[in-house]
């Protein structure tokens, strides 16, 4: 088995696995040791409040947007890209057709795809910078907030590469697509393993949070 | 307010005990996904009135739980005096960092649940303490006996019906309209409060009753000190007598 045989199939089914299971984990432990130990969320539970939240936040109809205007909006554009490109890009879409499931769906763009990766890679390394520069935020940080950046960075910045030939006057082109694999597979485990896992326990903490300032009169 | 006292050793079992059973699935969560992202700092008023302070940052007030957690409760006094000095005097868990936080971490539980394990370790404020002990003894942080407190509204009444007459403070009247309550600080320094209010409510014309039986006093101190057993019961003394009295509503001063 060649090397890229070996990362684009047994190391990203495994890869795939731990995303799935790892926050299938968090989730059921959540639900499992909140049933015990946070009853207060059970007891007043409240779908209105829930799903008011989560509106809110999902979309900038919040006071933190208010708050910081500029900053915010850099927040929802990081994340619509980072989960919109590695989705809908032409490029991997192709994959899953040629992959024994056979599925397709809609593909952005390329010019698109291409300008989304530029935007999300500027506001990632501004976010870096920001981390770096910012007395606070210096404080505030530990190792894993300056290198998960670096991790959801990577697939885009090696992408944009496999996609447009940067580097290959330095690596191949096959070496190039190694790399990039690697650095999808790594963000992808890494996001049940991290605060990535924000991904899902994000509803979990805001509903939570939701119903308990909720059932004091003030919805969040 | 009084510094701390603590009067025995610090035992790392014990404080694993008491913080296992509360830590529960938020507050795993939170100290998992909190991003550092700083947007609460500039809401919280210690951070702005101290020149901000990037330590009066809501998360890095919280940093404690999580150590405590990985050192496994393994921590030595002067960590603990630390640990006092902030979630005491840096943090009043007014829970409006949580309103700003975008995964609506709420702080202030964190904050609570540390004051807790630090009562459950002797740490606590001396002032605090003595409430927590009154409440307990006698329902109302200022150890007010039932005889000392009947005895203040009646002598209220007899005082404020020189200047309206016909003026009634009801005690225990099954059936009004309020149950009033007080800060027990009220009988105790400032019984002229009382008053005022019954000329208040005679004037309006209210039906309104103060209870006999402890419920009467609306402060919770021992909320604030994490100790949520004794909060618990101060509330339900109130809800006793509402439901004893058969009241509509309660009033709560201040």
């Amino acid at each position: 088995m060649s090397m890229y045989n070996f990362v684009a199939g047994p190391l990203l089914w495994l890869s795939f696995a731990v995303f799935v299971i790892g926050l299938v984990v968090r989730i059921v432990t959540f639900l499992k040791v909140s049933r015990e130990k946070d009853k207060i969320i059970y007891q007043h539970f409240n779908w209105r409040y829930v799903l008011l939240t989560f509106a809110r936040w999902l979309m900038p109809i919040n006071p933190t947007v208010a708050k910081t205007p500029a900053y915010f909006l850099l927040v929802y554009v990081f994340h619509f890209c980072l989960l919109v490109v590695p989705v809908f890009l032409q490029g991997h879409i192709i994959l899953w057709e040629e992959s024994r499931f056979g599925w397709t769906w809609p593909a952005l763009p390329h010019l698109l795809a291409d300008l989304m990766t530029l935007v999300f890679i500027t506001v990632a390394a501004l976010f870096l910078l920001r981390r770096v520069l910012s007395r606070d935020l210096r404080l505030l940080s530990d190792f894993s907030d300056y290198a998960l950046l670096v991790v959801a960075g990577l697939p885009f910045v090696t992408g944009y590469w496999v996609t447009h030939g940067t580097l290959d006057a330095v690596l191949s082109r096959y070496t190039m697509q190694i790399i990039h694999t690697l650095s999808g597979e790594l963000m992808l485990v890494m996001i049940p393993l991290s605060k990535l896992s924000h991904f899902v326990l994000f509803f979990f903490s805001r509903g939570a949070s939701a119903v308990e300032f909720g059932r004091r009169g003030y919805s969040m | 307010m009084a510094e701390a006292t603590n009067p025995k050793a610090i035992n790392p079992q014990e404080i694993m005990d008491f913080l296992k059973p509360r830590v529960g699935a938020r507050f795993k969560t939170w100290l998992d996904i909190c991003a550092h992202c700083a947007l609460c700092a500039d809401t919280c008023h210690f951070y702005l009135a101290s020149g901000k302070d990037p330590n009066m940052i809501p998360p890095r007030k919280v940093r404690f739980l999580k150590e405590i957690l990985k050192k496994k409760g393994k921590v030595d006094k002067a960590y603990l005096d630390q640990v006092y000095h902030t979630i005491y005097h840096e943090c009043n868990m007014c829970r409006r960092c949580t309103m700003y936080c975008p995964f609506g971490i709420d702080i202030a539980l964190m904050i609570s649940l540390l004051r807790a394990m630090l009562t459950s370790q002797g740490i606590i404020p001396e002032g605090l303490r003595r409430a927590i002990e009154n409440y307990k003894a006698t329902g109302n942080q200022m150890a007010v006996t039932k005889e000392e407190w009947v005895d203040t509204i009646q002598w209220c009444e007899e005082e404020a019906s020189a200047e309206l007459v016909g003026l009634k403070i009801p005690i225990d009247k099954k059936g009004a309209k309020l149950l009033y309550t007080v800060n027990a600080r009220e009988p105790k320094f400032y019984p002229q409060d009382i008053m005022e209010v019954a000329k208040i409510f005679y004037v309006a014309g209210e039906d309104w009753t103060l209870p006999s039986e402890s419920g009467w006093d609306d402060t919770n101190l021992a909320m604030f000190a994490g100790d949520v057993k004794t909060a618990k019961t101060i509330v339900e003394n109130t809800f006793k007598r509402a439901e004893e009295l058969e009241v509509k509503q309660v009033a709560i001063t201040e």
